[in-house]
């Protein structure tokens, strides 16, 4: 303390413990936050077709087309230790070659500031929605649930899954692909 | 010119370094304390950080360079002491005890 750089350098040491304190606390005060809100999924259109899977197995698979509707309020999610939002759509459903399949099919990023009112209408997949196999002809059971991941400033990294699921069943039969 | 600069002090003595260290701290606390108070009534961790930040700048500011505040309570140091040769030995340890008040 008897010199000007080691009087900055205790202040700087102490000032750093400071604010590792104060982001502690921003951690504490949110941890305990149930950050799932109510989600209303509704599907409008559903399709699906029988083509050349070239990623995967040699073989004609099913690919599924599905366009929905998601609403939900997520303002209650975001406080000050919210960065953003990962928002993710899955489809899960059981086959008989696995007993759980999980299809991500559409995602975005609602960052701090942006409009948190979701509201979106006849959405298409924004990921190739492929089964690997064809085991999403007449299944009868999918659902489909928005999650999100929320990105904090300090703290963990919480996944949620919003309450709100939809089921879907795809039809029996494969649309006839003329172009694509 | 060189005499001019020499002659201002620049130094703390014990006292002021005690209270240079009391100050940043308590502006530097202060400052996190309002700065976590109002990030957290408006939800924006951001001006918790710059409040402390501006905390940090204004305890920069008060103890970094050395005011004549923090040099009130000088060392009273012992006369110097004419030299003479049998005294010598005894003299450098009473100097040393005498150095020694916070």
């Amino acid at each position: 303390m008897n010199t000007v750089l080691s009087r900055a350098n205790s202040l700087f040491a102490f000032s750093l413990s400071v604010m590792a304190a104060l982001t502690f606390g921003c951690f504490i005060t949110t941890a305990f936050k149930d950050r799932s809100v109510p989600v209303d999924i509704h599907v409008s259109k559903v399709m699906i077709k029988n083509v050349d899977d070239f990623t995967g197995p040699r073989e004609r698979s099913d690919l599924g087309f599905v366009t929905f509707d998601i609403s939900a309020n997520l303002q209650p999610i975001f406080d000050w230790n919210v960065k953003e939002l990962f928002l993710y759509l899955t489809a899960e459903y059981s086959t008989k070659s696995n007993a759980l399949n999980q299809v991500v099919l559409w995602d975005r990023i609602i960052l701090r500031g942006d409009n948190t009112k979701l509201n979106l209408k006849d959405v298409k997949s924004k990921y190739f929605f492929f089964d690997d196999g064809n085991g999403l002809r007449a299944n009868k059971n999918i659902t489909l649930t928005l999650s999100w991941n929320v990105v904090p400033n300090a703290g963990i990294l919480p996944l949620v899954m919003g309450s709100g699921h939809k089921s879907l069943a795809f039809p029996e039969s494969y649309e006839t692909a003329k172009s694509y | 010119m060189l005499s001019v600069f020499k002659s201002i002090p620049t130094h703390m003595d014990y006292k002021g370094q005690k209270l240079a260290e009391q100050i940043f701290q308590g502006v530097i606390l202060v400052s996190a304390v309002i700065g976590f108070i109002y990030g957290f009534t408006i939800q924006q961790f951001g001006w918790t950080v710059y409040i402390m930040l501006a905390g940090f700048m204004i305890s920069c500011l008060l103890t970094l360079p050395p005011w004549p505040v923090y040099r009130k309570n000088p060392l009273n140091w012992q006369p110097a002491l004419p030299e003479t040769s049998g005294e010598n030995r005894d003299k450098p340890q009473e100097n040393q005890k005498k150095k020694k008040h916070k």
